[in-house]
């Protein structure tokens, strides 16, 4: 399956990448990230909670990042496994600059086994694209909230008052809810 | 092929059902079982709560109020087939209702949780927004209505909160001479949609398309209101040509499914064609 795509965030490369390359802020962002932990340089072991509706499963697997070029391209190599299936893909990142904003985009390949491949086949690839707008659209709130690029590169202290609030994820379903909730009305007056 | 044990409760009325969902995390609402009981046995789905809301027999009606069809979440696609109120004055849910699986399912799968599980194929979307339907939800702390066309969020995704459910779709009946119809390419081993298309249309007796409404599942991750085709009909007099160029439109704007059963292509093609159809077989019946 290609899996391919582009998204804007706020900010500049450098401060993307150094958002992109954070575990602690990538934990946040991933949907229905229960763990990921750095077990060696670049290469992290995660334990993902995920799904689409009714449709959920829990997925352990390993994240690595290879071909780093700062500031603008990235290659992740991804490998996961858990009840309904397993995912092994890789792609790349690559992140330019424009107007003060960031333009990332990304292309690979990726392939699905299972139950998952073998029943949801139809839904797949449409799910990726769903999943991986869920990542942006938290990153692009997380980085938001974040004071000015005066703590980039902050190597991983975990640092208390910078670091995102828990359950980042669900605040930002909260918020995107509001703003459904608030068209709703508005439609209606 | 064995679901994950779960704990199954069958409440009788709907508060016990909302206190039930509220009180309980992980709970899944079971209407008719036929997307969750199979998600479930192949493990692709384990609440460790099921909450049966199938003997709530009030949620299973289909009656007249207001200018207005209620139909309750848990009525039955067979009782929507047969329903002589609908055959009357929404003739589009008794022709959608066919198209859907088998008897089996017809029997037991509910109009409520066919759009609760909002799967992108389903053949009852396109029927509500085509038929201009508004949603009725409720939680336990009180209910909210939603225009159909907002109660679809994303794939499998809709605007039900977890503590919410489903209770009543509320359907306007159409003024005289509005035709329907509802065209479907089905996906020969399961019977899914790869494209459908529902329209609904009124004319006046001049031909002029005083509302129409076209809705399609299948082409996107959600179904959704064809809004192109509507504008270049919606104030013109109606003819085979016109109807031919506002099909053009059916897929415009829309990021459509691609798999190993339909390329995006081929099912934006299969959009515009069976929307095509979809009208001339509306406009034919008024």
């Amino acid at each position: 399956m290609r899996i391919e795509g582009n998204h804007t965030l706020k900010g500049k490369p450098e401060k993307v990448w150094n958002t992109l390359t954070d575990p602690e802020i990538l934990a946040k962002c991933l949907p229905g990230c229960e763990k990921l932990e750095k077990t060696e340089e670049d290469t992290y072991k995660a334990t993902l909670n995920m799904g689409i509706g009714s449709i959920k499963g829990t997925y352990t697997g390993q994240v690595k990042l290879v071909d780093k070029q700062p500031y603008s391209s990235f290659k992740m190599i991804v490998e996961g496994k858990g009840g309904p299936g397993f995912v092994k893909g890789e792609g790349i990142l690559n992140l330019q600059e424009q107007n003060d904003h960031t333009l990332i985009t990304y292309q690979g390949d990726a392939q699905v086994g299972g139950t998952i491949a073998s029943v949801g086949q139809r839904m797949i690839q449409a799910s990726a694209k769903m999943i991986i707008g869920q990542f942006f659209t938290a990153l692009d709130m997380l980085q938001e909230q974040q004071p000015p690029s005066s703590e980039t590169s902050s190597g991983g202290a975990p640092s208390g008052s910078s670091s995102p609030p828990p359950n980042f994820f669900f605040k930002v379903t909260l918020r995107y809810l509001w703003n459904e909730l608030k068209k709703i009305l508005r439609i209606k007056n | 092929m064995i679901p994950a044990a779960f704990e199954y409760l069958v409440p009788t009325t709907l508060d016990e059902a909302l206190s039930a969902l509220s009180t309980h995390t992980d709970a899944k609402i079971l209407a008719g079982g036929h997307s969750l009981i199979p998600a479930m046995k192949l493990r692709l789905a384990s609440p460790k709560y099921l909450i049966d809301i199938s003997r709530i027999s009030d949620l299973n009606y289909v009656r007249e109020s207001g200018g207005q069809i209620l139909i309750g979440a848990g009525t039955t696609h067979y009782q929507i087939e047969s329903s002589t109120l609908l055959k009357e004055k929404c003739p589009l849910l008794t022709e959608t209702a066919p198209y859907i699986g088998d008897v089996q399912v017809r029997n037991r799968g509910t109009l409520g949780g066919s759009l609760a599980h909002a799967d992108p194929a389903a053949d009852w979307p396109a029927a509500i927004l085509a038929v201009g339907a508004e949603i009725n939800v409720r939680s336990s702390r009180g209910e909210r209505t939603l225009k159909a066309e907002d109660f679809f969020v994303d794939m499998m995704t809709t605007a039900l909160q977890p503590n919410e459910i489903l209770t009543e779709i509320r359907i306007p009946i159409p003024p005289q001479r509005t035709g329907s119809a509802y065209e479907k390419v089905k996906q020969p081993a399961s019977g899914f949609a790869l494209v459908g298309v529902a329209v609904q249309i009124t004319l006046d007796t001049n031909r002029t398309c005083q509302r129409v409404q076209v809705g399609i599942t299948g082409l996107a991750p959600k179904p959704f209101r064809a809004i192109g085709v509507e504008n270049m009909l919606k104030g013109k007099v109606i003819n085979d040509q016109l109807l031919a160029q506002a099909a053009e439109k059916a897929a415009d704007g829309v990021d459509p499914l691609s798999d190993i059963h339909a390329s995006a292509e081929y099912r934006s093609h299969l959009a515009r064609v069976h929307t095509k159809r979809a009208l001339q077989r509306a406009v034919s019946r008024i």
